[in-house]
C-alpha cells in the first residue's frame, strides 16, 4: 500500500450482491469520459455512483498516480470461454469470475466454441450460463462470419444481430478470401456491426510455430512469418476502402495485431479516413519472442542478443509451451510498435485474447501445444509494467482498456454511458494498487486456464475491487 | 555462447574403468540437451574422455563395467538406425542395461502423451534417457519430467548435440595439431531442416573455425539474421548459395541429407536441380584443399547430395564418423553418469 494509504470501504458482500455503501478516500481518479485524473473520493450507495470528489492536488499531499487507483471498469473485445464444448479449459463462471479478478467488467466472448456461435440458441445458453453465475460481468459475445466457422458461407448474421451479437469474428482464423470478407463487411456494416478480422493468410503459417526470426531460427522452430499478418491486413483495408462507397456504415476492427508493417498499414488506412479499428494484446505489448528461448526480460529491455550474455538473459528452460500462442510472440521491435500504436491511437484498444486451454492441451511439445494465454487476470499487471517502464501515460492505458474498446463496439455498447465515472450512473470500476504486488500462481488465477507463461512472475497493480453494474464482481481476498 | 576460456585449465580426464561417480571430473551438466549450453573446457572434456572410450574400444574385449546396473532407455519417436544403435551400442559397451523404445509420433489427440511416456519409463527403471522426437525442444520438456539424465539424441531442427560433438572429434583428430582454428568447414545443402547444421554451428565456431553455410537460398533462410546477429554471442559465420565461393579452399566439407518433402513444400525444383547445383561431386571437390576431408551425419542419398565416389573416397571420413559415433556417445553417458541425480 501506499505510505499514506487510501482508505476504502470494502462493501463485504457476496459476489453478485448490489454494493450497498462503499467510500474509496484518498485515491487516484482517473475518468477517461471527462479526460480527467487526480486525487478523489467516491461514494457508492445502493449500486449507484452517488459521488465523484476531485480534490485539489495542490491540497493534498501523499496522493498520486503511484498508489490505489479508481477506474472505469476494464473492457475487453476478446476473450474465449470455451463453454459449450471445452468446459475444461474455461466455462462462462470461470471465466466471468477471471474477470471480475483482472478489473474487467464487460468481456466480448468469441464464438469458436463448439459448436460455434453461428446461430442464436448459443448465444442463449452463453446468456443463461452468465446469469446462472452470479456474476454481474456482462458477456456479450461475437457471432461467427460464416456457417459453422468453416470459411465458406455467410453464417445468419441478420438473425444473429438480432439476438444481440456486438459483431463478427471467425477468430481463431482469419476469413479466408477477399470476396467473404467483402460480403461480410458490407452485410455486417449494414446491420451497424463491425467485422472483427483475425488477420492471418493460412497459407504462410501452416505449420508455423513461433515468429520468423533470429529466434526461431536458432531454436528450429518453424517461422511464422509477418507478412502473414500483413498480407491480410493489407487485403481486408483494400476490400474495406472499396466496400464503404457502397456501404458508409461498413465497419472493419482488426484484433491482436502483432506486427510493425501491420499496424503501419492501418496508420495509413487511418489517415485516409477508412473506418478501421485495431486491438493489441498485453503479452504483444511486454513480452517478446526471446522468451521462447529461455529469456524473461520485458520487451523493452530486450535490446541485446539474449545468447550474447547467457547467464544473466536466459534464465528459464526454452521452449516454455505456455508461450505458444496466436499471432506469435513478436520480435522486441514488433512490441515496441505495438505500444506506439498505442500511444498514437493507431491502436484503439489493448484487448486480451484471453484463450485458456486445459493442461493436457499444453503440458506437451512446443510444437503440438495449442495456442493460447490465459490472459484477463494478467492484462492489468503487464500494461502496467509498460506504464512503469515510462513507456505509456497511466491515462492512456486506462483508456485503451474502457473507452477505446466502447467505442470499437459502437452501437453493440448499446445505449449505456460510455466508461467513466459518472454520477448517478450505476458503479461501473475497477479499484487497484499499483504499490501492491501479486504473484501469478495457478491457484491466484481464477481461470481454468492456467496456461500463462508469468507463472511465478511477480506483477505490480494489485486488483483490490471490481464493481459491474453496482453489483460486486470482485473482491480482493473474498 | 558465453565467451570461452582457452586458458590451459587441466582437466582431468576420468579413468573410464571404474563407477562414473567415482571420479573427481568437474562435469556438471545433469542432462545433454544441446550443446550451446556447454563451456570450452566441457568441450575439452568429452573429447579427452572420448579418447579414453577410443582406448576401450581397442581393446580385444571392447567393454567396461562403468555403467553395470544402470538402466539407459532409448526412446525414439522417429526412425533411425544409425543414431539409435551407436546408443545401444555405446550403452552397452560400459556394461548398461538397454531398453529400446520405438515410439510412434506423438499426438496430443492419439495415444499417451510424451510427459506420461517419460513417467512410465522411470517407473520401469529408466535412469537415463536417450530421446530422439521430431518435435524441437522435446527433449527439454522429458528433461523437465525425468528424474535422472536425458540425453537429446536429435530434436526437430533444433539440435543434435551428440553428432555435432563427434563431428569435432572427427576433425580433431585430422587436423594438425587438433586445432580448428581458422580451417575452413563448409556446412552444405538443406540447413533449414538441419539439426547437425545447428549444432555444429555452436560447436564448430567454439573451436575457432572458419564455418560457411551453403545451399540453395530457400533452405538457408533465417541463416544469414542469425549470422549477423549470432556475432555478439560468439558464434561468427559465413552464408552462401554459391557452391564455388563456398568450396575454395575448403579444409572440411560436411553435406546434408536432402529429404524429398522439401520438393512437396515448394522448396526445391527437383532433386535433378538440386543434385546437379549443389550435388557434392568429385569436380567440385577440387575446389576444396587437395587433402580437405568428406563428411556426412547419414543416412546419405547418393547422387543427390554426395557422388557415391566422393562419399567413398579417400578423403572421406564418413565410416569415421559412425565409429567416433560411438566412443563419444559412451564418454557422454559416462560423464552424465557421474553427476547425482535430484
Amino acid at each position: 500500500m501506499t505510505g499514506s494509504a487510501a482508505a476504502i470501504g470494502i462493501a463485504e458482500g457476496e459476489i453478485g450482491a448490489v454494493v450497498a455503501d462503499l467510500e474509496i478516500s484518498r485515491a487516484w481518479l482517473v475518468d477517461p469520459a471527462t479526460r480527467r485524473e487526480g486525487p478523489g473520493e467516491i461514494v457508492v450507495s445502493d449500486g449507484v455512483l452517488e459521488a465523484v470528489t476531485w480534490l485539489d492536488a495542490d491540497e493534498v499531499s501523499g496522493i498520486d498516480e503511484r498508489g490505489v487507483v479508481v477506474a472505469p471498469g476494464f473492457v475487453d473485445l476478446h476473450a474465449h470461454f470455451r463453454e459449450p464444448g471445452n468446459e475444461d479449459a474455461e466455462t462462462i463462471e470461470t471465466g466471468l469470475a477471471a474477470a471480475g479478478h483482472g478489473g474487467f467488467t464487460t468481456v466480448c466472448l468469441m464464438p469458436n466454441t463448439t459448436p460455434p456461435l453461428d446461430d442464436p440458441t448459443v448465444l442463449a445458453r452463453i446468456r443463461a450460463a452468465a446469469l446462472a453465475s452470479g456474476s454481474p460481468v456482462r458477456a456479450l459475445a461475437f457471432g461467427a462470419v460464416t456457417a459453422g466457422r468453416n470459411g465458406e458461407a455467410l453464417a445468419a448474421l441478420g438473425e444473429l444481430a438480432d439476438a444481440g451479437v456486438v459483431g463478427f469474428s471467425d477468430d481463431g482464423a482469419g476469413v479466408p478470401s477477399a470476396s467473404l470478407v467483402r460480403n461480410a463487411l458490407a452485410y455486417a456494416g449494414a446491420l451497424g456491426l463491425p467485422l472483427v478480422d483475425h488477420a492471418e493468410d493460412a497459407a504462410q503459417t501452416a505449420g508455423a510455430e513461433a515468429n520468423d526470426g533470429y529466434v526461431a531460427t536458432v531454436l528450429g522452430l518453424r517461422g511464422w512469418p509477418a507478412a502473414a499478418e500483413e498480407t491480410a491486413v493489407a487485403r481486408d483495408l483494400a476490400v474495406l476502402a472499396e466496400v464503404v462507397r457502397d456501404v458508409p456504415a461498413a465497419r472493419l476492427h482488426l484484433t491482436h495485431l502483432s506486427t510493425a508493417g501491420a499496424l503501419d498499414l492501418v496508420r495509413r488506412a487511418k489517415a485516409a479516413g477508412l473506418p478501421v479499428t485495431c486491438d493489441v494484446t498485453p503479452h504483444h505489448l511486454a513480452l517478446s519472442d526471446e522468451w521462447l528461448a529461455g529469456a524473461r526480460r520485458w520487451a523493452w529491455d530486450a535490446d541485446a542478443n539474449p545468447w550474447a550474455d547467457r547467464e544473466a538473459t536466459i534464465v528459464a528452460a526454452p521452449y516454455a509451451s505456455s508461450l505458444r500462442v496466436n499471432p506469435p510472440l513478436r520480435s522486441p521491435a514488433d512490441a515496441a510498435a505495438c505500444r506506439e500504436a498505442l500511444l498514437d491511437g493507431t491502436a484503439d484498444a489493448i484487448a486480451t485474447d484471453h484463450a485458456p486451454h486445459a493442461a493436457v492441451d499444453k503440458d506437451v511439445e512446443f510444437g503440438l501445444a495449442a495456442n493460447g494465454i490465459s490472459g484477463l487476470e494478467t492484462a492489468l499487471g503487464l500494461v502496467l509494467a509498460v506504464v512503469d517502464a515510462g513507456l505509456l501515460p497511466l491515462t492512456r492505458a486506462i483508456e485503451a482498456l474502457t473507452a477505446g474498446p466502447a467505442r470499437v463496439l459502437g452501437t453493440g455498447w448499446g445505449d449505456r454511458p460510455s466508461p467513466g465515472l459518472v454520477e448517478g450512473a450505476p458503479a461501473d470500476l475497477v479499484v487497484f494498487d499499483r504499490a501492491e504486488s501479486w504473484t501469478v500462481t495457478p491457484d491466484a488465477l481464477a481461470s481454468r486456464g492456467k496456461n500463462s507463461p508469468l507463472l511465478g512472475r511477480e506483477l505490480a497493480g494489485r486488483v483490490l475491487l471490481t464493481v459491474a453494474a453496482g453489483r460486486l464482481a470482485f473482491e480482493a481476498g473474498s | 555462447m558465453t565467451v570461452i576460456d582457452r586458458a590451459d585449465t587441466a582437466i582431468e580426464v576420468p579413468i573410464v574403468d571404474s563407477p562414473p561417480d567415482e571420479q573427481p571430473v568437474a562435469w556438471n551438466h545433469r542432462h545433454l540437451l544441446d550443446v550451446d549450453v556447454l563451456s570450452w573446457a566441457d568441450i575439452e572434456l568429452v573429447m579427452h574422455t572420448t579418447d579414453a572410450m577410443r582406448e576401450v574400444l581397442a581393446r580385444p574385449i571392447a567393454k567396461v563395467p562403468a555403467l553395470r546396473g544402470r538402466n539407459v532407455t532409448i526412446l525414439f519417436y522417429e526412425a533411425s538406425t544409425r543414431t539409435r544403435v551407436s546408443f545401444e551400442v555405446a550403452a552397452k559397451n560400459l556394461s548398461a542395461d538397454v531398453v529400446n523404445i520405438a515410439a510412434a509420433t506423438s499426438s496430443v489427440t492419439k495415444g499417451e502423451s510424451l510427459i506420461d511416456t517419460v513417467r512410465t519409463v522411470e517407473a520401469l527403471g529408466a535412469q537415463m534417457l536417450v530421446i530422439r522426437h521430431p518435435a524441437s525442444g522435446a527433449p527439454y520438456l522429458a528433461a523437465e519430467t525425468f528424474g535422472g539424465s536425458v540425453l537429446n539424441g536429435g530434436d526437430g531442427w533444433h539440435a543434435h548435440p551428440t553428432q555435432a560433438l563427434l563431428d569435432l572429434y572427427t576433425l580433431r583428430s585430422r587436423f594438425a595439431g587438433g586445432s580448428l582454428t581458422g580451417r575452413k568447414i563448409v556446412i552444405l545443402g538443406d540447413v533449414l531442416h538441419s539439426r547437425v547444421a545447428r549444432s555444429n554451428l555452436w560447436t564448430l565456431t567454439a573451436a575457432g573455425a572458419d564455418v560457411w553455410l551453403c545451399g540453395p537460398a530457400t533452405l538457408l533462410r533465417g541463416f544469414e539474421a542469425w549470422a549477423i546477429r549470432g556475432a555478439a554471442a560468439g558464434v561468427r559465420f559465413h552464408v552462401t548459395t554459391s557452391i564455388a565461393e563456398a568450396l575454395r579452399g575448403a579444409d572440411a566439407v560436411m553435406a546434408l541429407r536432402i529429404q524429398k518433402e522439401r520438393m512437396a513444400a515448394g522448396l526445391l525444383p527437383s532433386l535433378r536441380e538440386y543434385a546437379a547445383r549443389y550435388g557434392l561431386t568429385r569436380e567440385r571437390l577440387a575446389l576444396a584443399r587437395p587433402e580437405a576431408f568428406v563428411m556426412h551425419p547419414g543416412p546419405m542419398n547418393e547422387g543427390v547430395e554426395i557422388a557415391p565416389d566422393v562419399a567413398a573416397g579417400s578423403q572421406s571420413l564418413i565410416e569415421e564418423q559412425v565409429r567416433n559415433g560411438v566412443a563419444v556417445r559412451m564418454a557422454l553417458l559416462y560423464l552424465l553418469a557421474g553427476v547425482r541425480p535430484r
